[in-house]
């Protein structure tokens, strides 16, 4: 076990994350009131489009930043010069908050679908495959439950997180590799042109910016949940040997004179 | 309106309830460190496994 695990650092909420939760509510607050009640009703979809001031943000952190930071976390941990436990906690963290945004994707994505495709689900390939990315997150986490030596653990989990991270391409490309009922870019077209103007476009800016801050705070208290974990799995393991081995001391102490016969034999 | 109020709540609701879950999570966790810690001995106490 390297040393970085034996000596466990209790984590201290730092202070930058405090403001990034702050920051991060007062966004998603002030989106809320500009989604539900500032911007004006879609001229085609109607009051349904205050949707898309949320789905389309949830699924960015869901898919580019939680993916991102798992892969990349995951790489940097296999790779020998970088190794360290900080990048597997660090995705592990990502994963996790990320299952989450996966989750609220497909939710806020069916509460979209069945008013106007009139379906709550349909086997399109962008829904399969972020479907997919959910269970495939889901199962790293089950993976990461399994007992195991912790670097034993991490290379396991690192190895399973790139391939959740092959999923992230197929998501993001589904919609121009297959023909689906989920439409293609929203935002920009292939050409760059905005599709989205005026209070309409600061309103989904700003939901981007707001859940990219949510989505960092959540991972920093998920991170330091995931240090506290292996602090105690680890003092747990230490005291345990520690009684171990002063068992054994004893068991010694007790026996050692009579089995080297220099007790009161005559 | 109420496709919009209901994924409204469920993203909102979702984030607070997984916030408060991660706040409760780390007190538990906090709480296992602190109790699994060797409490300290006092000076000159003996070791345990040497005569006193």
């Amino acid at each position: 076990m390297s040393e970085q695990v034996t000596r466990p650092i209790r984590p201290r909420r730092p202070r930058w994350l405090d403001v990034v939760g702050v920051l991060g509510i007062a966004a998603m607050g002030f989106t809320v009131w500009l989604g539900l009640w500032v911007t004006p009703p879609d001229v085609v979809q109607g009051n349904l489009a205050r949707l898309l001031y949320i789905h389309p943000a949830i699924a960015t952190v869901a898919l580019y930043w939680a993916g991102g930071v798992a892969a990349g976390g995951s790489l940097l941990y296999l790779w020998p010069r970088t190794r360290s436990f900080f990048w597997d906690r660090l995705a592990a963290s990502a994963v996790e908050v990320g299952a989450v945004f996966s989750a609220l994707t497909l939710v806020t994505g069916s509460l979209w679908g069945r008013p106007v495709w009139g379906v709550w689900w349909t086997w399109d390939a962008r829904l399969t495959s972020t479907a997919l990315l959910l269970l495939l997150e889901i199962g790293y986490l089950a993976l990461r439950r399994v007992p195991a030596d912790l670097d034993v653990r991490a290379k396991r989990c690192a190895v399973a997180a790139l391939l959740v991270a092959v999923d992230v391409p197929i998501v993001h490309f589904s919609v121009d590799w297959w023909n689906t009922l989920h439409q293609g870019g929203t935002i920009l077209d292939p050409g760059f042109d905005l599709h989205v103007h005026g209070i309409m476009l600061w309103t989904m800016g700003l939901s981007f910016v707001a859940f990219t801050l949510v989505f960092v705070w959540l991972l920093g208290m998920r991170y330091q949940v995931e240090v506290l974990q292996d602090a105690v799995g680890d003092q747990e393991l230490d005291v345990s040997l520690s009684e171990r081995w002063s068992e054994d001391a004893e068991l010694v102490g007790v026996a050692g004179p009579a089995a080297h016969g220099s007790g009161d034999a005559p | 309106m109420r496709y919009v109020d209901a994924g409204y709540a469920a993203a909102l609701a979702t984030m607070v309830v997984y916030a408060a879950s991660l706040v409760v999570r780390r007190r538990r966790w906090e709480r296992a460190l602190r109790m699994s810690e060797p409490a300290a001995e006092p000076e000159g106490a003996p070791v345990r496994g040497e005569p006193s």
